[in-house]
């Protein structure tokens, strides 16, 4: 029994001591790892495709819904549908404080990627108070400030398409405002659909294509 | 005559260059999710880690989530400052300059 212990005892040795052993690196071998290590580091761009389709598909149904209410049912009050913003906002914060706390790892495209929106958010909030006495107005000007986010998104993640949706909220900005405000709630849906939920279901078709 | 800089004694291991490149592009990680990285065992990469903490490349924070510990590690301003070095020296290594 003490002969068996004896060998056992010697065995954890040796393994602990070959863990810590230096193998002698040579030079490439040196860059393979940096270079490996630096390509593991890359940002989760799961959490980009979830906020895309979230406010994607919010913004388009408030936006057709408002649209078509006014233009074909003749409600006045169509812009009471925006209320729906107000639990969104709430979903968002819920989502990125759970999945804030599940992550192992923060980088720093992370990092630039949520201050990024959060600055959008704040600029939006400052929006609306201004032109609190003139909200069918504010359109254009809300297009023309989520695009900035939508098109650094695209640069720090690499992905073309959300870049083109930033600049297509800048088209349609431009356009709705010299269109008239009639075509502010259509542009926006057309916005929402070029600028997040086509390239937010893209992103999401690449992440499940590279997970599997 | 080709003169070569000393690589770090610290930086010039597997485990430990792999730890301090990843850590170099995030701001902060998990033990756990380094392990994963790495693909080292739970020993070894502790022991790694005490190294590079005691030579103030790194820094460790140890607390609580849910009940379970939870190990956090950064790279400091001089870990920063001696990966930059050791890519340079290691720059040197690979094409060295002819001197005197």
């Amino acid at each position: 029994m003490q002969y068996i212990y004896n060998i056992s005892n010697i065995l954890i040795k040796v393994n602990i001591i070959m863990e810590n052993e230096e193998k002698v690196m040579t030079g490439e071998e040196s860059l393979k790892i940096i270079s490996e290590m630096i390509n593991k580091t890359k940002f989760d761009i799961r959490q980009g495709s979830f906020y895309l389709l979230f406010w994607g598909w919010l913004i388009f149904v408030c936006s057709l819904s408002e649209f078509l209410l006014k233009k074909f049912a003749g409600v006045g009050h169509s812009y009471y549908v925006w209320l729906l913003v107000i639990p969104g906002v709430f979903v968002s914060m819920i989502y990125g404080f759970m999945t804030g706390r599940k992550a192992k790892v923060r980088t720093y495209t992370g990092i630039l990627y949520m201050w990024i929106w959060f600055g959008f958010f704040i600029a939006a909030m400052v929006l609306f108070i201004v032109h609190s006495k003139s909200m069918y107005s504010v359109a254009p000007y809300i297009l023309l400030l989520a695009g900035l986010p939508t098109f650094i998104s695209g640069f720090l993640i690499k992905f073309k398409p959300l870049i083109a949706g930033g600049i297509c909220f800048w088209v349609i900005a431009l356009a709705i405002f010299f269109a008239g405000t009639d075509t502010y709630s259509l542009g926006s849906a057309i916005a929402m659909l070029f600028g997040y939920l086509i390239p937010g279901y893209m992103l999401k078709n690449r992440v499940d294509h590279d997970a599997v | 005559m080709t003169r070569f800089k000393e690589l770090d004694p610290i930086l010039h291991s597997q485990l430990r260059l792999a730890v301090v490149s990843l850590l170099i592009g995030i701001e902060m990680a998990e033990f756990t999710y380094i392990r994963e990285q790495t693909g080292a065992t739970a020993g070894n990469l502790s022991i790694q880690i005490t190294r590079l903490k005691e030579a103030g490349y790194i820094e460790v924070i140890k607390k609580f989530r849910n009940n379970y510990p939870q190990t956090l590690c950064s790279i400091t301003e001089l870990g920063r400052q001696k990966f930059a070095e050791y890519v340079n020296d290691l720059k040197d290594y690979l094409s060295p300059k002819k001197q005197g």
